[in-house]
């Protein structure tokens, strides 16, 4: 089993690093975040210091790649039940939850990769903080690829409707990122919106990164919840979501459904 | 994930690799395969014929595991499908009628991801990966991405795919469709190397009949339905020594015409299909006799496709 996975995380990354184009998108997207709207924004609030509204930015951003990368990955199954690969898949002689903790593996792996060169870069261009909690920044990316990961595999088993690029943006990556506290701290939000962001596991991610890369900040900037709130909401989360995943998947109409669409000849 | 090797199974049925007994699939009031009954014995070449929504994929999806029988009972290589669904995955092959391969990686990467899915340690997925691109004259596009390969050469890998983990069983389901003619010659120049090199029961599904003339054996489906099976040869020669096809504008009046030599044809359009037993049938006289009022008479060696045609017309006239 393990060679199996291991195969498909490989095939996950050499993907990823064969798709420049995607790679070089998702790169671009948090420095924009950072160097154009943490400025602007970051200009109106003078109290916080200069430059301390981007230094807030930094947990956000790369749990922003972590999202992108690790739940686009896994999302992506939606639109894969019509690809080879998935055809592999369904006939290879291990049980079909294996499916979903094997992709769910290499999405959030595939996360992992495009963030840690995020930091590479930030570190190039002098926006990572060199008073950082190594052990607790490890944690917190690995657990949060995890948690996106496992969040968009949820997604991918139940939704039928989910299958184009657009409409996951609009309604999934988007309120998730928006409602976490990767852009403002989560004590000044209005109460609904609030609730919202406490149940939001991607939230609990933010503020862990927070916890390792925020210390110097003024506590009103700071991390909103303990390390331990953070890692046990997103270790329950991942455990269970990708529990229901795995269940999901292994139901036979599921995989019937699934063996139907994979034999149906394409048209056109 | 290892499972015993059941041993509930008869002495019979040891030596089939694939062994249906009433199996059935229902959706709802809908029987998609109704009342299957198969005995595949091990190393035969086995063709499942019948037109598109007869149940040929429904049955290789239950025969495969993906599909859960409603009725009835399937061992395949030895197991129960249902009972051990992993145990008969690591046994079979199946070729789908769409490519399982990924069109970003390479020919050689594809065949080392799925020698991975199967456990086969890299060595031994290098090795069989080599033999089968010479086996299917692919080694020189081995390093080139799979969305640059021709229609048949990704058939061709796709069977080499299929076929990487040695199965005891091959499924192939259409595994010409979409292709064109030289390029299905060449697919079925490398089934029967395949077959002469590795000696697997292959079990195939194809709506061209013609290509399954070299099956050991063969059964038809319609409609869920098996209809007929046998040898194709026996199957052929039991139609007569010809076919006698007339086509007429008035084929009422020819049926009656002829009704008391030929006895009653099968009627496609304007075309009047007679079996013809005797080999010195006298078409010649007949030709002449009819040529003023009939636009044609052909007499030909009849096919697979006939076969189809009278046992289908056998099954709707006895359901009347």
């Amino acid at each position: 089993m393990w060679r199996a996975i291991w195969a498909i995380i490989a095939r996950e990354l050499t993907r990823m690093l064969r798709q420049r184009g995607r790679l070089l998108s998702s790169m671009a997207r948090p420095l924009i975040w950072l160097l154009v709207i943490g400025s602007g924004f970051g200009a109106m609030l003078s109290h916080v210091g200069p430059g301390g509204y981007q230094q807030f930015l930094i947990p956000g951003l790369l749990c922003m790649v972590l999202l992108f990368g690790a739940m686009l990955a896994s999302l992506s199954l939606v639109y894969d039940k019509e690809s080879g690969v998935m055809r592999m898949l369904v006939i290879a002689p291990f049980a079909h939850y294996w499916i979903i903790l094997a992709r769910t593996v290499s999405a959030a792996v595939v996360g992992l990769v495009q963030a840690i060169i995020l930091i590479v870069i930030l570190a190039a261009i002098g926006f990572f903080t060199t008073t950082f909690n190594l052990a607790i920044l490890v944690l917190g990316l690995v657990v949060t690829a995890f948690a996106c990961a496992s969040m968009g595999m949820l997604i991918a088993v139940f939704s039928k409707t989910l299958d184009n690029f657009a409409v996951i943006m609009n309604f999934v990556i988007f309120p998730v990122f928006f409602l976490s506290g990767a852009l403002y701290p989560v004590q000044h939000l209005p109460f609904a919106l609030k609730i919202i962001t406490l149940i939001n596991p991607f939230s609990y991610g933010v503020d862990l990164l927070k916890h390792a890369l925020l210390d110097g900040l003024p506590t009103s900037l700071g991390a909103d919840f303990t390390i331990g709130q953070d890692l046990l909401f997103m270790i329950g989360f991942t455990v269970i979501a990708t529990g229901i995943a795995s269940i999901r998947f292994s139901r036979a109409p599921v995989i019937e459904t699934l063996a139907r669409i994979l034999s149906t000849p394409r048209r056109g | 994930m290892v499972s015993k090797r059941a041993d509930h199974s008869g002495s019979n049925d040891i030596k089939c690799a694939i062994q249906a007994r009433r199996l059935g699939k229902s959706y709802g009031n809908l029987k998609a395969v109704d009342n299957l009954d198969l005995a595949i014995p091990q190393g035969q070449f086995f063709g499942l014929l019948g037109p598109n929504g007869s149940g040929k994929t429904t049955t290789i999806h239950m025969l495969s595991t993906l599909i859960r029988p409603t009725d009835g009972t399937v061992m395949v290589a030895g197991y129960d499908v249902v009972k051990s669904p992993v145990s008969v995955r690591r046994a079979i092959g199946l070729v789908f009628q769409e490519s399982a391969l990924d069109r970003n990686l390479t020919v050689n990467e594809n065949l080392h991801f799925a020698g991975a899915l199967y456990n086969l340690p890299k060595r031994v997925a290098r090795e069989r990966s080599q033999e089968l691109l010479e086996l299917f004259d692919l080694t020189p596009r081995q390093r080139t991405q799979v969305s640059t390969l021709s229609g048949g050469m990704r058939r061709a890998l796709d069977i080499a795919r299929g076929v990487l983990h040695r199965p005891r069983v091959l499924f192939l389901d259409e595994p010409t469709i979409g292709l064109d003619v030289m390029n299905r010659r060449a697919i079925w120049r490398f089934i029967n190397r395949l077959r002469q090199e590795e000696g697997m029961t292959v079990l195939l599904t194809t709506h061209y009949l013609e290509e399954a003339e070299g099956c050991d054996q063969v059964a038809f489906m319609h409609k869920g339905h098996l209809i007929g099976q046998g040898e194709p040869k026996k199957l052929i020669g039991s139609l007569g020594a010809y076919i006698l096809e007339v086509e007429s504008d008035a084929p009422d009046r020819h049926a009656e015409l002829l009704n008391p030599t030929l006895g009653s044809p099968i009627q496609e359009g304007n075309c009047l299909m007679y079996c013809v037993p005797n080999e010195d049938f006298p078409v010649t006289e007949l030709q002449r006799e009819l040529k003023s009022t009939v636009h044609a008479v052909h007499l030909r060696r009849p096919d697979l496709n006939d076969v189809y045609i009278w046992l289908n017309h056998r099954t709707s006239r006895n359901m009347v």
